[in-house]
């Protein structure tokens, strides 16, 4: 997973200040700070744990300051001044460090040491005090797994008192506003070439398990001023519904029952695709159905369920459409999940689909921005992608 | 774990920021500090073919004061603000939910005006800065536009940014003498994203208070006038009064359902609601950290 990167987009020259030594290497705009040391130019003391800010690895400091080598790109920090734990052997808060991690066993493995001694720099730099609670906060955004964290505490808090007892007092650099690294930008006249992207992943056969029990799920409803069975009518005709439902797309019902279709989501930044195939049932008796579907974007996969019943709605002639919304997603995407903000958002595209839904029913043509759907359980699930859960806070 | 292929581009200029993201559409995305998007970058779950680093551009890293407020420029940091080397809007406001922010080497990096672009619903200057009646000025392809805090973040990660639109200054009130800010935020672990957070801004003198409810997985819950939630009226017994009815009845008005998460959104806020209360003696400073 931590991999070196196989160049495959274009590459430019990136130059800034190595350990104290003018460095200058090819790399793609994606490469980031820690791969630029550790590949291009062999410092590789630098260590690449999480990858997305969380276990402090692969700390360093840049333009003095501790900051996520993972989480600055290379091509973001050109000219600026980047120190390693190669840089530091003759640090003198560093060497005082390394004594005292010695001294109080604070290492293990070695894996978080080089990011746990910039980091502690920091601490012992900035800190008026050897203050247990206050290192600890500090330490937070670095992961060990061998110690237990009581070492490396002890070792932060005796050289701190160490040098306060010398009468060396705490210290914020001067520094001017901003990310730390980020020098002045270029003339940009045009976009840049843009990046050729991989085509979506083809429409997958994706095997819908009959006895799916769903790890979350949540109900949703939704008022239309129709009654229940013109209502109940329309859902079923599948195109009819889907071209309620923004982003979704049918591209073919092999079967009166069996849909295969996908549907593009896009939230903040992520953008995905899931493609795959739904099975839609409906009892008239009860005016109620299922939709039963399965997806991938090509790297995680869902399945889920969509249970409704249309019932009388609180006025004479409006309908009440209940939803029972269920769902299990694997792959990358399933760490973000939080079933809260899908329900957040699935009220959203709920209302809007209610509203394009009630369009139709009053005879309006399909909503010119959406493109018809088949199942918004894809959607739901590819929305679980957005949270970034219990990374770093903002 | 390595993000898809993208270009790069570092313009100096905001006018060039916004047409390269006017000309780069839907694959352009801006980004500041990074320190959110790099994860969403890092995971592939954002693949955008032109990221628009808008950290090359001197005027978005400065600050004024304007009568009543202070202006921040997208690019100041969580550190910036937590050093003190950007104002603050009273003694102590932001610097203290700065310091809880993620970690040091996060503050470093990340910046105010990002945080509010990627709009994450636990994020702290999302609810910090909607709690104290924030608003943003946005740059686009047809000139410069301010939106309210409140009319900018439209949902989870969504805000009411346009195409070839950016994030270009954040106008924060500043806190009279007479008033008091409480923040607390619940965090399982130090520096994670928060569960719940609460934030009172009260003036008993004025007999004013605004209360937050955020991390509800949509924009926050401000309730403009909270003197609903010390009975009807805001003086110096206020916190006695907190009313976590009056609270919880609000949070199942915003679509709340949860008994539980209501039970930890109502704690939260009540002990925003002390911590406001215990900064009008004078011996009390409020504790860098509110994530404990």
């Amino acid at each position: 997973m931590n991999a070196p990167l196989r160049a495959s987009g274009t590459t430019r020259t990136v130059a800034l200040t190595l350990n104290g030594r003018a460095v200058a290497a090819d790399v793609e705009p994606r490469t980031n700070l820690a791969d630029y040391v550790r590949d291009a130019l062999d410092a590789t003391g630098t260590h690449i744990g999480c990858e997305h800010g969380v276990c402090g690895a692969c700390t360093v400091l840049v333009d003095g300051e501790p900051a996520r080598a993972c989480l600055s790109f290379a091509a973001t920090c050109a000219g600026a001044q980047v120190t390693t734990i190669e840089g530091l052997d003759d640090d003198e808060v560093t060497s005082e460090l390394r004594a005292a991690f010695n001294r109080e066993h604070a290492l293990q493995c070695g894996f978080c040491t080089p990011g746990m001694l910039v980091s502690s720099r920091d601490l012992v730099l900035r800190l008026a005090e050897p203050d247990e609670t206050r290192i600890r906060y500090g330490l937070a955004g670095n992961l060990c797994r061998c110690t237990g964290y009581a070492g490396i505490v002890k070792a932060v808090a005796s050289v701190i008192a160490d040098r306060r007892a010398r009468g060396i007092a705490p210290v914020t650099e001067a520094r001017a506003l901003g990310p730390v690294g980020a020098r002045s930008g270029e003339a940009v006249a045009t976009v840049p070439l843009v990046v050729e992207k991989a085509a979506p992943p083809a429409a997958a056969t994706m095997t819908i398990s009959t006895d799916f029990k769903p790890a979350n799920s949540f109900e949703q409803s939704f008022e239309l001023a129709f009654p229940p069975e013109q209502v109940f009518a329309f859902f079923a005709d599948i195109r009819e519904v889907a071209a309620c439902l923004p982003g979704a797309v049918v591209e073919a019902m092999p079967e009166p029952e069996r849909v295969e279709g996908g549907m593009k989501v896009k939230l903040g930044p992520i953008s995905t695709t899931f493609r795959g195939t739904a099975r839609v049932t409906r009892d008239e008796a009860t005016q109620s159905g299922v939709i039963l579907g399965a997806g991938a974007d090509g790297r995680s996969s869902t399945q889920g369920e969509i249970r409704y019943r249309v019932l009388e709605g609180a006025a004479p002639g409006t309908a009440r459409v209940d939803l029972t919304v269920g769902y299990t997603l694997k792959g990358p995407l399933a760490q973000f999940g939080r079933p809260g903000l899908v329900r957040e958002v699935a009220g959203r595209l709920i209302a809007e689909f209610a509203a394009h839904l009630e369009a139709r029913l009053k005879g309006a043509p399909a909503p010119a921005a959406s493109s018809g759907g088949v199942n918004p359980l894809r959607l739901l699930f590819s929305l679980l992608a957005q949270r970034l859960k219990a990374l770093i806070g903002g | 774990m390595k993000p898809a292929p993208f270009e790069i581009a570092r313009p100096r200029e905001i006018e060039a920021a916004v047409a390269l993201l006017a000309e780069g559409g839907d694959g352009a995305k801006v980004m500041a500090g990074g320190q959110s998007f790099g994860p969403m970058l890092n995971l592939r779950l954002a693949q955008p073919s032109l990221v628009v680093d808008i950290t090359g551009i001197a005027a978005l890293k400065s600050v004024r004061e304007e009568e009543g407020a202070i202006v921040y420029g997208a690019l100041v940091t969580h550190a910036d603000v937590e050093d003190g080397r950007a104002p603050d809007v009273g003694a102590h406001v932001l610097s203290r939910v700065a310091a809880g922010i993620a970690y040091r080497a996060v503050r470093n990096r990340g910046t105010m005006g990002g945080s509010l672009a990627h709009a994450d619903p636990a994020a702290d200057w999302v609810n910090a800065l909607s709690a104290l009646g924030a608003d943003v000025e946005i740059a686009g392809p047809s000139g410069r536009r301010w939106l309210g805090l409140g009319d900018f973040l439209t949902g989870a990660l969504s805000t009411a940014l346009g195409a070839g639109e950016m994030l270009v200054a954040v106008r924060v009130p500043k806190v009279p003498a007479s008033a008091r800010f409480g923040y607390a935020k619940h965090c399982r672990k130090v520096g994670e994203f928060a569960h719940a957070t609460g934030a009172l801004l009260v003036d008993p003198q004025k007999g004013t208070a605004r209360a937050l409810m955020g991390a509800i997985d949509a924009p926050p819950l401000v309730i403009a006038d909270a003197r609903e939630l010390f009975g009807g009226r805001v003086d110096a017994g206020f916190a006695g009064r907190f009313d976590a009815t009056a609270a919880a009845i609000a949070l199942f008005d915003a679509g709340v359902s949860d008994p539980v998460e209501r039970h930890i959104h109502v704690e939260v806020l009540r002990r925003a609601v002390r911590q406001a209360d215990g900064l009008f003696s004078p011996q009390s400073s409020p504790s860098s950290r509110s994530a404990a």
